[in-house]
C-alpha cells in the first residue's frame, strides 16, 4: 500500500510511534450571474498530516502532493521537529476503541445526478429571484456547490480507518433598492439528497430576507427583550461551547473553569454533542481515531461534561469523549454538531411572549467584535423590531451587546424553529431577557 | 516545476474548445511554525504545498481546476475536463512562451530556509521570556509564535507568456490572555514583513511586541466598558486603516465594481470622501507585508491612487474583472494558494498623510472616543454596511485622552463614513493584517495616519457617553 512507505520510513528513522491523517476531496462549483456561468471549479485534492513520536515527544508536518520524496520530507521534518517540542503533555498514538457505531453520512446518488439537471436548477433559482418583488434590483449571485470528502486514519499500532461524506451547498444573493436605500441578503440550502432542493422555495426566502429590511431604521440605543434567530445563536453557540473544551479549562482560558456540575445557562438550555445523529456532519471516530458518542454538555444549564481529546484526557487520568478534531497541523477540542434543544413554542408565539423588543435576525464580523476570552461581545447586526408581540418594522444596522455567559443564562424561551446550520450547529430561535442595542 | 514544452501542451489542450484565455498557475511552498506557551516550545510542524491550478476564460466565463496530480497525464487530464465546459472551435493557440521579469523590491537575502529551529525559538523566546520576567499572576496563559513561509510560483499563460515569483515572509506573534476576580481579557501583536529575520531585531523587537501585548491585556482588565451610541472618533494610526480597508478598500475591488455590485459604482471622477482623504493601494513598498512584483496575471505591481482629494480615481483591478469594465488589470491579481481562483485584491492600502497633529486632532474633539487598537472587521461590498471591532480604546474630554475602555465595536457605512473624516493627521504608519476573500486568505497591511470621523455608531455595553 501507498502508505507503508511512510511508516516503514519512520520507523527506520528511530520514531516510536506515527500517524497519518489523509483528507482527500473532491469538489464542483458554478456561480450565475445574469444568466451566464461566470465561474466554474472542478477540483480534485488532499491534504496529509503526518505525526510522529520520538522520545515521547511530538513533530508534525503536512503536505498535498505524495510521494517517496515527500515521505522523506515529512519524516525529516517531523524529527526535526519533535527534538524541539519542551511541552510534557502525553502523546497518544491510539490503538483504537473496543467498539465503533458506524454512521453514514454520504450518499452515492448526489454525483449522478447529471450537471445539466443542476445548472437547469439554478437557473430557475436566478429567474424566480429576480421575479420575486419589483424591489429586487439585482441578483448578486446564484451559485452551487457540491463535495465529496474522505477522511483516513493510518497508524504505526495498526489503526486503519476510513469515512466517507458528501453534501451539496447552493444559495442565492439578491440586492433590493427602494428610495435610494440598498439592502443586500441572501439565504442557501444544504444537504445530501438533491431532490430536497426546491428553488422556488429558495427563492421565495432569498427575496423575503431581502426586501424585508428595507425601510429600516436604526431603533433607539438601550437593552431589550431579544428574539434572536436560528443562525445568530448558533454562532454564539459555538464559542460558548468551546469553553466546555478541557484544553481551554486546563489552559486556564476558560470561562466555565470548575463549573462541572454547576448552573452554567438557564435551565431552559440544553445543548448536546451529537456526531452519531444522522447529519451532515456526521463522525463515527474523532480525528485520533477515537469512537465518538452523543452526549449532553449542558443540560438544563447545567454542565454535565467538559470535552476531552487524548492528550486532555490522559492529563486528567479520564476517558477521551472522542472530541479531538484537527486545526491545522495539531489536534485541538471540539464537536462536529452542536444541538441546542428545541421547546415547544413557534417564533410567533416567541414573539407573542416578547411583547416589544428587537428580533436579531443576522450578526456580522464575529471575529472582530466578539472576545473569545472575555466572552463580551458587540456586533454588527440586522433584524426588526418587535411591537405588541408582532414582527414589527425592520431595523437598519445596529450593534448587538453583552456577554456570553450572561445571554445564555438569561434564555426564558427556546424556540420550535429548529435550523441546521452549515457550522455544523443545530438549533432554535431563543428569547433572551435583555440585550444592548447601540442605534441612534 | 512544470517544463515550458509540458506548459505548452496543457495550455493548448485547455484552449481546444473556445477559450480565449488560459494560464497554468504552478506552487511549490514550504512553511514552517513554532509556537511556544507560556515559555515552553508545544507545537513545531513544517508544511509543504504543492500543486496546479487551471484556469479557463471565455468573455466573461471563468473556468477553474486544481490538482496535486503534477504528472502530464494528470495536467492534460485536468485540463481537458475544465475545457469540456465549452463546446467551440479552437480560436487560439500557443507556439512559445516568453518570461517576464519582474524587479525584486522584496528580496530576503538570508533565507528563513537556512536559519536552524532553534534560532527562530531562541527569537521567540525573548519575547516569552520578558513576560515570564514580569511574574505578574494575572497573566494565565500566553503564546509567542514565528512563522515563515517560502513561496515559490511560475505562471504560463495564453498570451505567450511565463513568469516566476519566489518570495518570503516571516512573523512573529504573540497573545496573552490576563484573568482577574472581574473576567478575561486578551491582547495581541503580530508584526510580519517580506524581509529576513533581522528585521525581527531590529525593526520590531520580540520582546517590545511581547511586551506591549500583556500590558494592553493587562490595561483591559482595569478598563470600563465602552459607551454606545454616535459620537465623534478619533482613530488611531496603522491598523485603525481597518476601516479604510473595510469600508472603502473591498468596495473599490473590480470583484465588487465589475458586476455593478459596489457602493460606489457611479462615482468615479466624483467626490466619495471629504476633501481632506486621498488613499492608495501600493503594492511596490519594498520588503512590505502586501507588496508583490507581479501579480498572478503578469501584470507588475504598482502604486494606485484610489482617491484624490476626496475623488475616486481608481479601482483594484484584475484583468477578468477588467473585461466587463473595459480595461485591463492593474497589477491587483492575488490568490491565497493554487487552491483559489484569483480576483482584484488590495495589497499595502492607506489613508495617506494630511495636514493636522495628532495632538490637534485631540485637543479639538471635546467629548468622543480615541481608539488605537483593532480586531479586524469586515463589510458587504454591495451596501457598504461594515463594523470592526476595537480592542483598545480611551475616553476623550475636553480635548484630553483619559481612561481606557474595552469593548467597542464601530459600524456603519462606507459611502457616508467617509464624507465624514473631518480631520487627517501627519503620522501614517501600517499594521500587518490577513484578509479574508474569495481568492482565499492574503497578506495585507492597512494603514492610516491618526484621524477622525465626526460621527460614528459605537457599540459597547457601557451605557450613554457623559462628559
Amino acid at each position: 500500500m501507498k502508505y507503508d512507505l511512510f511508516f516503514k520510513m519512520a520507523k527506520e528513522a528511530g520514531l516510536e510511534e506515527a500517524e497519518l491523517y489523509i483528507n482527500r476531496s473532491t469538489s464542483l462549483s458554478f456561480q450565475l450571474f445574469h444568466g451566464e456561468v461566470v465561474a466554474y471549479e472542478n477540483n480534485d485534492s488532499q491534504n496529509v498530516y503526518a505525526r510522529g513520536l520520538l522520545h515521547g515527544k511530538a513533530g508534525a508536518a503536512s503536505c498535498d502532493t505524495f510521494s517517496k520524496e515527500k515521505c522523506a520530507y515529512l519524516v525529516k521534518e517531523i524529527v526535526q521537529n519533535a527534538k524541539v517540542i519542551e511541552n510534557e503533555d502525553p502523546i497518544v498514538i491510539f490503538e483504537g476503541s473496543p467498539r465503533y457505531k458506524k454512521v453514514s453520512s454520504f450518499n452515492k446518488a448526489l454525483h449522478d445526478i447529471p450537471f445539466q439537471t443542476k445548472l437547469d436548477k439554478m437557473h430557475k433559482l436566478e429567474a424566480a429571484i429576480k421575479a420575486g418583488d419589483p424591489r429586487i434590483v439585482e441578483v448578486e449571485a446564484v451559485a452551487y456547490s457540491e463535495s465529496s470528502e474522505e477522511v483516513l486514519l493510518l497508524n504505526s499500532k495498526g489503526l486503519d480507518l476510513h469515512s466517507k461524506s458528501n453534501y451539496f451547498v447552493t444559495y442565492g444573493a439578491a440586492v433590493a433598492q427602494e428610495n435610494g436605500q440598498v439592502k443586500s441578503n441572501y439565504e442557501m440550502k444544504f444537504g445530501n439528497d438533491f431532490d430536497e432542493l426546491d428553488e422556488e422555495e429558495l427563492a421565495r426566502k432569498v427575496v423575503e430576507n431581502t426586501v424585508a429590511q428595507l425601510g429600516g431604521e436604526p431603533c433607539e440605543s438601550g437593552k431589550y427583550k431579544t428574539v434572536l434567530a436560528p443562525s445568530v445563536v448558533a454562532s454564539l453557540l459555538k464559542v460558548f461551547c468551546n469553553y466546555a473544551s478541557a484544553e481551554e479549562v486546563q489552559k486556564k482560558s476558560s470561562l466555565l473553569i470548575g463549573k462541572l456540575g454547576q448552573k452554567v445557562a438557564s435551565s431552559k438550555v440544553t445543548i448536546e454533542d451529537r456526531p452519531l445523529d444522522k447529519s451532515l456532519f456526521a463522525r463515527w471516530f474523532d480525528d485520533e481515531g477515537v469512537a465518538t458518542s452523543n452526549k449532553p454538555i449542558v443540560k438544563n444549564g447545567v454542565l454535565n461534561t467538559y470535552l476531552y481529546n487524548l492528550t486532555t484526557a490522559a492529563k486528567e487520568g479520564v476517558q477521551s469523549t472522542g472530541n479531538g478534531y484537527r486545526r491545522g497541523s495539531s489536534v485541538g477540542v471540539s464537536s462536529p454538531y452542536l444541538v441546542l434543544r428545541p421547546g415547544k413554542k413557534s417564533q410567533e408565539e416567541l414573539f407573542a411572549e416578547v411583547g416589544d423588543g428587537v428580533y436579531i435576525t443576522e450578526v456580522q464580523g464575529l471575529h472582530a467584535g466578539l472576545n473569545p476570552q472575555s466572552g463580551n461581545f458587540s456586533l454588527q447586526s440586522t433584524g426588526f423590531l418587535i411591537k405588541d408581540g408582532k414582527k414589527d418594522r425592520a431595523l437598519d444596522i445596529v450593534t448587538v451587546s453583552g456577554n456570553l455567559l450572561s445571554l445564555f443564562g438569561d434564555v426564558i424561551a427556546v424556540g420550535s424553529d429548529s435550523k441546521s446550520l452549515p457550522s455544523g450547529v443545530c438549533c432554535p430561535s431563543v428569547v433572551v431577557r435583555k440585550l444592548g442595542v447601540s442605534g441612534k | 516545476m512544470i517544463s515550458k514544452k509540458l506548459a505548452i501542451d496543457v495550455l493548448n489542450e485547455a484552449l481546444r474548445s473556445g477559450a480565449d484565455y488560459a494560464e497554468i498557475f504552478y506552487e511549490d511552498s514550504t512553511a514552517y511554525s513554532v509556537e511556544i506557551e507560556n515559555n515552553k516550545v508545544e507545537r513545531s510542524s513544517s508544511n509543504s504545498t504543492q500543486g496546479v491550478g487551471i484556469r479557463l476564460l471565455r468573455g466573461n466565463e471563468s473556468v477553474y481546476g486544481y490538482t496535486n496530480d503534477l504528472t502530464r497525464k494528470g495536467l492534460i487530464g485536468l485540463a481537458g475536463s475544465l475545457a469540456n465546459r465549452f463546446n467551440g472551435e479552437r480560436v487560439l493557440s500557443v507556439e512559445d512562451l516568453t518570461q517576464i521579469r519582474a524587479k525584486n523590491r522584496n528580496p530576503v537575502v538570508h533565507s528563513y530556509d537556512d536559519v536552524s529551529k532553534e534560532d527562530k525559538i531562541a527569537l521567540i523566546r525573548e519575547g516569552t521570556q520578558a513576560i515570564a520576567d514580569l511574574g505578574d499572576p494575572r497573566i494565565v496563559r500566553y503564546t509567542g509564535t514565528f512563522l515563515n513561509n517560502h513561496r515559490f510560483v511560475a505562471v504560463f499563460n495564453s498570451k505567450g507568456k511565463w513568469f516566476k515569483r519566489d518570495s518570503e515572509f516571516g512573523r512573529m506573534m504573540y497573545q496573552v490572555i490576563a484573568a482577574d476576580q472581574n473576567g478575561f481579557e486578551s491582547a495581541y501583536e503580530g508584526p510580519g514583513a517580506q524581509q529576513d529575520i533581522s528585521y525581527f531585531r531590529t525593526k520590531v523587537t520580540p520582546k517590545d511586541t511581547a511586551l506591549k501585548a500583556a500590558n494592553k491585556a493587562l490595561l483591559m482588565l482595569t478598563a470600563a466598558e465602552c459607551p454606545s451610541g454616535r459620537m465623534p472618533v478619533v482613530i488611531g494610526n496603522g491598523w485603525g486603516g481597518v476601516l479604510f480597508h473595510e469600508a472603502c478598500g473591498h468596495p473599490l475591488e473590480a470583484s465588487a465594481i465589475a458586476k455593478g455590485l459596489s457602493c460606489f459604482n457611479g462615482m468615479y471622477g466624483k467626490p466619495i470622501a471629504s476633501k481632506v482623504v486621498s488613499a492608495v493601494d501600493d503594492s511596490t513598498i519594498p520588503g512590505a507585508w502586501g507588496s508583490i512584483d507581479i501579480d498572478d496575471e503578469g501584470n507588475l505591481g504598482s502604486k494606485r491612487q484610489l482617491i484624490k482629494d476626496g475623488i475616486l480615481v481608481d479601482y483594484m483591478v484584475d484583468d477578468f474583472n477588467g473585461r466587463r469594465m473595459g480595461r485591463e488589470g492593474n497589477g491587483a491579481c492575488r490568490r491565497q494558494n493554487y487552491r483559489y481562483c484569483p480576483t482584484s485584491r488590495m495589497s499595502n492600502t492607506y489613508i495617506e498623510n494630511g495636514k493636522s497633529t495628532k495632538e490637534e486632532i485631540i485637543a479639538a474633539t471635546k467629548l468622543g472616543l480615541y481608539a488605537v487598537g483593532f480586531n479586524g472587521g469586515s463589510v458587504d461590498p454591495t451596501t457598504g454596511e461594515f463594523n470592526f471591532g476595537c480592542s483598545e480604546a480611551y475616553i476623550i474630554r475636553d480635548g484630553k485622552i483619559c481612561e481606557p475602555v474595552k469593548g467597542a465595536t464601530l459600524i456603519g457605512k462606507g459611502n457616508e463614513i467617509l464624507q465624514k473624516i473631518d480631520m487627517v493627521a501627519n503620522d501614517l504608519e501600517l499594521g500587518q493584517g490577513m484578509c479574508g476573500a474569495a481568492s482565499g486568505s492574503i497578506r495585507t497591511n492597512v494603514g492610516q495616519p491618526t484621524l477622525r470621523v465626526s460621527e460614528i455608531t459605537v457599540g459597547g455595553r457601557g451605557g450613554e457617553l457623559k462628559l
